[in-house]
């Protein structure tokens, strides 16, 4: 029997690896991997219009943390509470198993973590006598004593008009201790914590100048080529860009600090989480072949495999203290931090329609368009007609 | 010898097939989005609705107007026999050989506001003072970057659908007003411009149509930024059909698009009038 899923191009050949060694463990059980698009929101299309016709044709789908709660409201996903207990979640980073969670049941075993962190190039704070930024003004501080437009900016961030933009907005909002959505389901965003967020992120490019105004254009790339080629002191980006800012010939290697996001005076600050894990197909005819896999490959011995050769940040806490991890990859410790404190994006079946909203009107706010009370106001609303219409 | 009625229903007999194929690939499809359709209350009220049909009307308007001035003049300058035509016509029609989503990649490393060559060349013919202009991050040049990027890539198209209508009219027209001492530009009006009117009625449609539809370019390019300024009709019936899984708003949109287009159409036949057709 055959268990065929969907990824992304496996980089590095880790999951080859990891399916070989399956094969190996379990004859009779062969594993079809098929290599899609990198684009995610290309094959969350490619597993909807599977699952929207109710075809068997993935046993397991490798789900972004965002898929779930839509994925589980329309019935596609199988609950693994009989197989993935309370106790080995426990294993798990906390965020991670939050947004695999959906309606008090669990739908996905994580194996990828992710979590928006701060950037900073701690050369240049240290000569100048200063330290780490302790929180949102402070940082401002720092960035407007350092910087040196347009040679050097302050802050760079993901300002597109896309889904990385809510990333960014939501660090800076749960940082200001506001939310999305209330535990009774009301949206909250038009409260004055999450404005006040949204006019420090305005500020940044509009009043204070630490950001330039091409932000706007920014994806998660062009922030950190804008870091590596040492133009900005702070940078809000992925754990993936670490790699490549101390990689060779990176003009700022060795001049990086990484540190969880600041948030308002006097409060922590937060980091949204992305990440990656199976979930099984509820029209997969094989479920419990389905289990053994997905069990398989997130061992530690497995997630050591997809970090080494994939660069994949495993979702298990051990390997976090593992001494053979933290020998060749030290930052695990700060990352140990910014993850442990990772928050999932509001766990929403319309939530794409409720990211969309934010998309708009935030970038509207950054443009000059709106102020951040009309835009937070201006989301609030039509996210409030959605969702009451879709209730009807 | 055959009667005529017998006639007809062979001619009939004979179109069936590709009858049966439009109805299998349009009919049954646009019966399916009626009766799939849902939610036509939320439309008036639909506040990103409104604005993107605006942005679409505006991208519309202006790339097909631009096109057909542009490639009317395209179209004229290739006609003329000159040496090496042969190698200008393949050469402008490059940019419509190539692929739009790849091109809007291109588009957007011109645009950049860190590198972008369209700043550079600004800033050397000195209209602005720091080649570091964020076109991208700006509704209204947001919206000029698409413009030109469709323009661009789609005039030669124009050029061609205009250049076989050139083609049909009768060169003795021509001699004959000269004869009667008309210029150029006379001969432009009086014999070009009405003569082409049918051809022209077409390719607008054509044209309107598909850039009514815009998709790929606006969704590479700028993805409805800034501030959902760029935000086109299309890009909208994908989220709500793909992204926020509401089939039966998706299709009351679509519905919504076609029901623009019929106007759209009809009120280019009126204007360019019939009687020519």
């Amino acid at each position: 029997m055959v268990l065929r899923y969907l990824s992304g191009p496996d980089i590095g050949g880790a999951s080859a690896e990891i399916i070989k060694r399956f094969e190996a463990e379990n004859p009779g059980i062969k594993v079809e991997m098929v290599e899609g698009p990198a684009a995610t929101n290309i094959r969350e299309n490619m597993y909807s219009t599977s699952f929207m016709g109710g075809e068997a044709t993935y046993d397991l789908a490798y789900m972004d943390v965002v898929w779930v709660p839509k994925f589980a409201a329309q019935g596609w996903l199988r609950p693994l509470d009989d197989w993935f207990t309370p106790k080995m979640q426990t294993e798990f980073l906390p965020g991670d198993v939050l947004g695999s969670t959906y309606g008090g049941k669990i739908y996905r075993i994580p194996v990828q973590s992710d979590g928006g962190m701060l950037y900073y190039r701690k050369d240049l704070i240290a000569q100048a006598g200063l330290k780490p930024p302790k929180d949102w003004p402070d940082l401002v501080r720092i960035a407007k004593k350092l910087q040196n437009p347009p040679a050097l900016w302050g802050y760079a961030f993901q300002g597109k008009q896309y889904e990385g933009l809510v990333c960014d907005y939501l660090e800076l909002m749960w940082g200001n201790g506001g939310r999305v959505v209330g535990e009774d389901g009301k949206i909250l965003v038009d409260s004055p914590e999450a404005i006040e967020a949204l006019r420090w992120l305005v500020d940044a490019v509009r009043k204070h100048g630490i950001s330039p105004e091409g932000v706007l254009t920014f994806q998660e790339e062009e922030a950190r080529h804008l870091f590596q080629e040492g133009k900005a002191v702070f940078m809000r980006n992925w754990p993936y860009a670490w790699n490549l800012v101390n990689g060779e010939g990176s003009p700022v290697k060795g001049k990086v600090g990484i540190m969880p996001m600041v948030g308002a005076e006097g409060r922590g600050g937060a980091a949204t989480l992305g990440g990656w894990g199976w979930s099984i197909s509820a029209y997969s005819k094989h479920p419990e072949e389905a289990w053994k896999f997905a069990q398989f490959a997130t061992t530690v011995e497995m997630l050591k495999i997809s970090y080494e050769k994939g660069g994949i940040i495993p979702a298990r806490r051990s390997l976090f203290k593992d001494p053979e991890v933290l020998a060749k990859s030290p930052h695990f410790k700060e990352l140990y931090d910014v993850l442990t404190d990772a928050r999932p994006r509001p766990v929403h079946p319309m939530y794409a329609r409720i990211s969309d909203a934010l998309q708009l009107h935030v970038s509207a706010a950054l443009a000059g368009q709106e102020t951040p009370e009309e835009a937070m106001k201006g989301a609030a609303d039509e996210m409030r007609a959605f969702i009451e219409r879709r209730r009807k | 010898m055959r009667d005529e009625g017998a006639q007809v229903w062979i001619n009939w007999g004979f179109a069936v097939p590709a009858l049966a194929l439009m109805g299998l690939v349009n009919l049954i499809p646009i019966g399916q989005a009626f009766y799939f359709a849902d939610g036509f209350a939320a439309l008036p009220v639909d506040a990103r609705l409104i604005e993107s049909l605006k942005n679409t009307a505006v991208f519309t308007g202006l790339t097909v107007s631009l096109e057909l001035v542009l490639g009317l003049a395209m179209a004229m300058v290739l006609l003329k026999p000159f040496p090496g035509r042969g190698w200008v016509r393949a050469a402008v029609l490059i940019p419509w050989a190539l692929p739009t989503a790849i091109m809007a990649m291109a588009w957007q490393w011109i645009f950049n506001a860190e590198y972008g060559v369209m700043g550079d060349l600004f800033f050397r013919v000195g209209l602005v003072s720091s080649p570091q202009i964020a076109w991208l991050a700006k509704p209204g040049p947001a919206m000029a970057a698409c413009v030109l990027a469709d323009v661009w890539k789609t005039t030669p198209f124009m050029a061609l659908l205009l250049m076989s209508g050139l083609a049909t009219i009768p060169d003795d027209l021509y001699e004959a007003a000269e004869i009667d001492g008309a210029g150029s530009v006379r001969q432009f009006f009086v014999i070009t411009l009405p003569m082409l009117k049918p051809t022209i009625a077409l390719a607008v449609i054509f044209r309107a149509i598909q850039s009514f539809g815009v998709f790929d370019l606006v969704w590479v390019l700028t993805g409805g930024g800034p501030g959902g300024k760029t935000q086109m009709i299309a890009l909208y019936v994908y989220d709500t059909v793909y992204r926020y899984l509401d089939l039966g708003y998706g299709c009351a949109l679509t519905i919504v698009m076609a029901g623009c287009l019929l106007v759209m159409s009809g009120f280019v036949l009126l204007v360019t009038g019939r009687e020519e057709a």
